[in-house]
């Protein structure tokens, strides 16, 4: 039997075009937060904050996001692509309409462009949501499991953000929503940042820790625990914001949704504990970092929704949110994901034909150590700096922070570009 | 050239192909679970398996020991076979596998 995983990745090219753009992006939005640094201060709906926002998310964080699904999906799943082609269609949509509407977003023109290229934005994600959900589908078993659990139900949360995302659009353009804009602005941001980056991190994370520090037997309770109270938190949040307000329920669907990221938190513990490898690589602890950020980030959001704030702190608390969840726990674990994505795939395709005949490096050998512990630094000072920058209102240290990330972005594109051109 | 001193070979050979996330041997790893070589027909058989069937790296070792086997005075062919029968444990790294592990 050589019933092999490998075969069913798809083609280096496709997975390469997304992880450039991603990696690209990284490095724009990095600039972008350091143009705005100075003035990151009020209420979240301005132009300056969606355009970044959706910079990062569309430019950098989604890209690598599908880049990787395109990759790991099927070798997870043990099935092929269902169609590579409806992948680059995607993609061409997904340039389309991401280019038009960032544009649109970053200067709040709200005329028909940016409905249109909504639109083109949302028939770009759900044709990679039914791509990926169909490639997964093919293999039952595995559905069944708790990673396929996972990564259907961040797919159904992602082609609901983005149907909202296009509604909202459309809103802006011919008010015609019966809920306030910016409540139904919550349900997008919650189905997109939670619905899908938390649950396809968690899901695939929990997969890629297991292989990646060689642990065996971890436990899958809180797994499941952490897919069905996230589930259930994001279905009452967005609910509640749609249809609501009821009451307590949002707070009850943030409490839900903070059980689910216990359990998350819970099981990579579990998994740290059971590793063979002992040596934790600069990826496991960006992972680690992202699990800390995500539980910050649901405790600063029940703070958001229950306490009695200051209008003005109460804005900062929501920033403080924003940067928590998006460089922090999306960022951290997609930076880290690529410390072993990128080596793996250039040591793939250069290096692996080489194996058996003569000594090759590892795949984690390709990348430089210093450079990795740099970016991690940066990184990791620079979300701090700019946290505190934020809740104190402090301009200069809001740019110290994203000077720092700034630099973090920068080098890991180097440091990434390096490793894409080395060769036997 | 005995049936003995080959497949002593081969699992020497094996010691050189590595598993590309961990640099750990295939051997040490405890990723091979036996080898046997034909004198008739001079094929060897490696019988192996990965730590998990989703392995994103399975193709390339078993590439790999196809390629370096393949190298081994005696051997005209090799017939690398993969199962998950019994599943891999980390029970099955050797000493030498873990000091390289850390531990």
């Amino acid at each position: 039997m050589k019933a092999l995983a490998t075969q069913y990745a798809p083609s280096f090219r496709l997975v390469r075009a997304h992880l450039g753009l991603g990696i690209a992006g990284s490095v724009a939005v990095a600039a972008a937060l350091l143009a705005v640094a100075w003035s990151f201060d009020g209420h979240h709906f301005q132009a300056r904050f969606l355009g970044v926002v959706h910079l990062a998310v569309l430019g950098w964080l989604l890209p690598i996001s599908f880049g990787a699904m395109l990759q790991l999906l099927p070798v997870l799943f043990e099935r092929p692509l269902a169609s590579e082609r409806a992948a680059w269609a995607a993609f061409a949509l997904f340039l389309a309409g991401a280019g038009g509407f960032i544009g649109h977003l970053s200067v709040l023109k709200t005329g028909p462009g940016l409905a249109i290229t909504a639109g083109v934005l949302a028939a770009a994600v759900w044709a990679y949501a039914v791509t990926l959900a169909r490639s997964a589908l093919q293999n039952r078993r595995k559905v069944r499991s708790l990673t396929g659990g996972f990564v259907l139900s961040a797919l159904g949360w992602l082609a609901f953000a983005a149907t909202l995302g296009f509604l909202l659009a459309l809103n802006l353009w011919h008010p015609y929503l019966t809920v306030n804009h910016l409540v139904a602005l919550r349900a997008h941001a919650t189905s997109a940042g939670l619905g899908f980056f938390g649950l396809l991190i968690m899901g695939v994370g929990f997969e890629l820790l297991e292989m990646f520090l060689l642990s065996h037997g971890a436990p899958v309770r809180a797994g499941w625990v952490a897919l069905l109270a996230t589930n259930v938190g994001l279905v009452v949040l967005c609910a509640d914001a749609l249809w609501g307000p009821w009451g307590p329920a949002a707070s009850l669907g943030a409490g839900a949704a903070g059980v689910g990221a216990l359990g998350f938190a819970w099981r990579v513990r579990e998994i740290f504990k059971r590793r063979i490898k002992k040596h934790l690589d600069a990826s496991a602890w960006m992972t680690a970092a992202s699990a800390l950020c995500l539980v910050l980030a649901v405790a600063t959001g029940l703070v958001v929704l229950n306490a009695d704030l200051e209008p003005q702190v109460h804005e900062r608390v929501v920033l403080a949110f924003g940067v928590l969840a998006i460089p922090g726990f999306m960022g951290f674990v997609v930076v880290g994901q690529l410390f072993k994505i990128v080596p793996f795939l250039v040591w793939m395709h250069r290096f692996s034909g080489l194996v058996g005949l003569r000594p090759v490096p590892a795949a984690s050998d390709l990348l430089d150590v210093r450079a990795r512990a740099a970016q991690g630094v940066l990184l990791g000072a620079g979300l701090g700096v700019l946290l505190v920058g934020v809740l104190g209102g402090w301009p200069a240290v809001r740019f110290a922070g994203a000077l720092l990330f700034f630099g973090a972005m920068v080098l890991g594109a180097l440091h990434l570009w390096r490793i894409s051109e080395r060769r036997p | 050239m005995t049936p003995e001193l080959v497949t002593q070979e081969i699992q020497s050979a094996l010691h050189e192909v590595f598993d590309p996330e961990t640099g750990v041997n295939l051997v040490d790893l405890g990723l091979i679970y036996g080898v046997g070589w034909e004198a008739e027909s001079g094929e060897a058989e490696v019988r192996m398996t990965f730590t998990t069937p989703a392995c994103p790296a399975g193709e390339v070792m078993t590439d790999g020991v196809e390629r370096r086997v393949a190298l081994v005075p005696g051997v005209r062919s090799v017939r690398v076979e993969v199962g998950f029968e019994p599943r891999w444990t980390p029970d099955r790294i050797t000493e030498e596998g873990r000091r390289a592990l850390g531990w």
